[in-house]
C-alpha cells in the first residue's frame, strides 16, 4: 500500500523542479512497489495494470494534483461545501468517481469537463437541492449516476442533459414531490430508475417513456395513493418493480396488463382492501415463473368474493410468496385476522 | 436471529444488480458471493480489501453493512469502495441481509425447505 501526499516536493538544492518531482515520483512508486506505509495523514493509492485508484478520508488531505493516470477517485467523509476547483485536473482518464458524504451544496457547472470517460458518478449523502445546466454535457459515456439521500425537492429536465448513456440514475432518498413530464423521454439506454424514499403522491403518467428496456423500477417509501393504467405500458420487460411503503389504496385493472417478464412485485405496507379482477391475470405462470417472488404484505385485505381472483392466484402462486404470514384479512369479521392463504385455501 | 426471508427481500432490492449469490454464478458489478462466510473475498475490486485482509463473518458484516465506505480506524474495513450502497441503517435489516446471505451463499442452501431461497 502507499500513499498519495499532497504537498508538492520541495527541490533539492539546483535541480531542476520537474526533475525532483519525477525522482518524487518514483520515489513513491518504488516505497508503493515495496509496500511501504507513509503517512497515515495522506491518501491511500493502489496501483494497477489498469491505473492509479486514489482513495481519501479525513484525516488525509484532498489532493491538490492527480496522476494522470488516475482511473478511481474516492474524496469522502470530508465536510465540503464545495469541491477545490480544479480538482479532477489532468485525471482525464478517470473512470469512477466517488464523493459521497461531504456535504456539497452545490457543483460547478465546468467540474466535470476534464473527465469525459467518467462512467461513475456518486453524489450520495451531499446537500446539493439542485445541479447546474450544462454539468453533464462532457459526460456522454457517464453510466451510473446517483444522487442519493440529497436534498432535491424538485428535478428539471435541464439538469440530466447530455447523458445519452446512462443506465442506472439513483435519485432516491430526496425531497422529491412531482416529477417532470418527459423525464426520461431520451434515456433509451436506462435500465434501472430509482425514485424510492421521496415524497412523490403522482407520477406523470409518460414517466416512463423512454427507455427502450427499463428492467428496475423503484418507486418504495413515496405517497402513492393510486398506480394507474398507463404507467407501466411502455415497459413490458420491466423485471422488478417495488412499490413497497406507499398509500397505494387503488390499483387500476390493466396496471400489470403487458407485463411479460416480472421477475419480483412488491405491494407490501400499502392500503389495499382489494384489486380488480383480472390484475393478476399476466403475472406469473402459466406466462411466466416469476422468478423471485412477490409481497402483498401489510394491507387491510377485506377478504370477501371480490378477492376470488387474488385467491386463485395464490394458490397458484404461493411459493413465490413473501411474507405469508404478514398477509392477512383485515376484515369481514369472521375471517379478521386470517391468512390470506388460508382463506384462499379455504374457498 | 434474523429472518433470511426478508434478508432474501431486502438482497434483491439493494444487492441483486451488483451481486450474484450461487456458486459458479458470474461477477457483476461487483463480486459473486458464494463463499461469503470464513473466506477472504477472491475479486480485486479497489484492492483495497486484499491488502486488508478482511475475513467475512456475521460481526465484520453488522459493521460493514451499516456504512460500507467508512474506514473505521483499527479495523480492517474497505475505504474508497466501489460500491454505490450507502449502507443500510436499521439493525433488523442488516440481521436479516446476513441470515439470508448465510443461508444463501453456503452449502447449507440445499438444507432449505422453503421455495424462497
Amino acid at each position: 500500500m502507499s500513499s498519495w501526499s499532497r504537498q508538492r516536493p520541495k527541490s533539492p538544492g539546483g535541480i531542476q523542479p520537474h526533475v525532483s518531482r519525477t525522482l518524487f515520483l518514483l520515489l513513491l512508486l518504488a516505497a508503493s512497489a515495496w509496500g511501504v506505509t507513509l503517512s497515515p495523514k495522506d491518501c491511500q493509492v493502489f496501483r494497477s495494470d489498469h491505473g492509479s485508484s486514489i482513495s481519501c478520508q479525513p484525516p488525509a488531505e484532498i489532493p491538490s494534483y492527480l496522476p494522470a493516470d488516475t482511473v478511481h477517485l474516492a474524496v469522502e467523509f470530508f465536510n465540503l461545501t464545495h469541491l477545490p476547483a480544479n480538482l479532477l485536473q489532468g485525471a482525464s482518464k478517470l473512470q469512477e468517481l466517488h464523493l459521497s458524504s461531504n456535504g456539497l451544496e452545490s457543483l460547478s457547472p465546468e467540474f466535470l469537463q476534464p473527465v469525459p470517460q467518467l462512467r461513475v458518478l456518486d453524489l450520495t449523502r451531499n446537500a446539493l437541492t439542485g445541479l447546474p445546466p450544462g454539468l453533464f454535457q462532457a459526460s456522454a459515456a457517464l453510466d451510473t449516476l446517483v444522487l442519493k439521500e440529497n436534498q432535491l425537492e424538485v428535478l428539471e429536465v435541464s439538469w440530466l442533459h447530455g447523458l445519452k448513456a446512462l443506465g442506472h440514475l439513483d435519485l432516491s432518498g430526496n425531497r422529491l414531490r412531482k416529477l417532470p413530464p418527459g423525464l426520461l423521454a431520451n434515456f433509451t439506454l436506462l435500465r434501472t430508475l430509482d425514485l424510492g424514499e421521496n415524497q412523490l403522491e403522482t407520477l406523470p403518467p409518460d414517466l416512463l417513456r423512454g427507455p427502450l428496456q427499463l428492467e428496475r423500477l423503484h418507486l418504495e417509501g413515496n405517497k402513492l395513493q393510486v398506480l394507474g393504467k398507463d404507467l407501466l405500458l411502455p415497459q413490458p420487460d420491466l423485471r422488478y418493480l417495488f412499490l413497497n411503503g406507499n398509500k397505494l389504496a387503488r390499483v387500476a385493472a390493466g396496471a400489470f396488463q403487458g407485463l411479460r417478464q416480472l421477475d419480483m412485485l412488491d405491494l407490501s405496507n400499502n392500503s389495499l382492501a382489494s384489486v380488480p379482477e383480472g390484475l393478476w391475470a399476466s403475472l406469473g405462470q402459466p406466462n411466466w415463473d416469476m422468478r423471485d417472488g412477490f409481497d402483498i404484505s401489510g394491507n387491510p385485505w377485506i377478504c370477501d368474493q371480490n378477492l376470488s381472483d387474488l385467491y386463485r392466484w395464490l394458490q397458484a402462486q404461493k411459493d413465490k410468496m413473501f411474507s405469508q404470514n404478514d398477509t392477512r384479512c383485515a376484515g369481514p369479521e369472521a375471517v379478521k385476522g386470517q391468512t390470506l392463504l388460508a382463506v384462499a385455501k379455504s374457498q | 436471529m434474523g429472518d433470511a426471508e426478508a434478508g432474501k427481500k431486502t438482497f434483491i432490492q439493494k444487492c441483486a444488480q451488483c451481486h450474484t449469490v450461487e456458486k459458479g454464478e458470474k461477477h457483476k458489478t461487483g463480486p459473486n458471493l458464494w463463499g461469503l462466510f470464513g473466506k477472504a473475498p477472491g475479486f480485486s475490486y479497489t484492492e483495497a480489501n486484499k491488502n486488508k485482509g478482511i475475513v467475512w463473518g456475521e460481526e465484520t458484516l453488522m459493521e460493514y453493512l451499516e456504512n460500507p465506505k467508512k474506514y473505521i480506524p483499527g479495523t480492517k474495513y474497505i475505504p474508497g469502495t466501489k460500491m454505490t450502497f450507502s449502507g443500510l441503517k436499521k439493525k433488523s435489516e442488516r440481521e436479516d441481509l446476513i441470515q439470508y446471505l448465510k443461508w444463501a451463499t453456503s452449502s447449507l442452501r440445499k438444507y432449505v425447505i422453503s421455495q424462497n431461497f
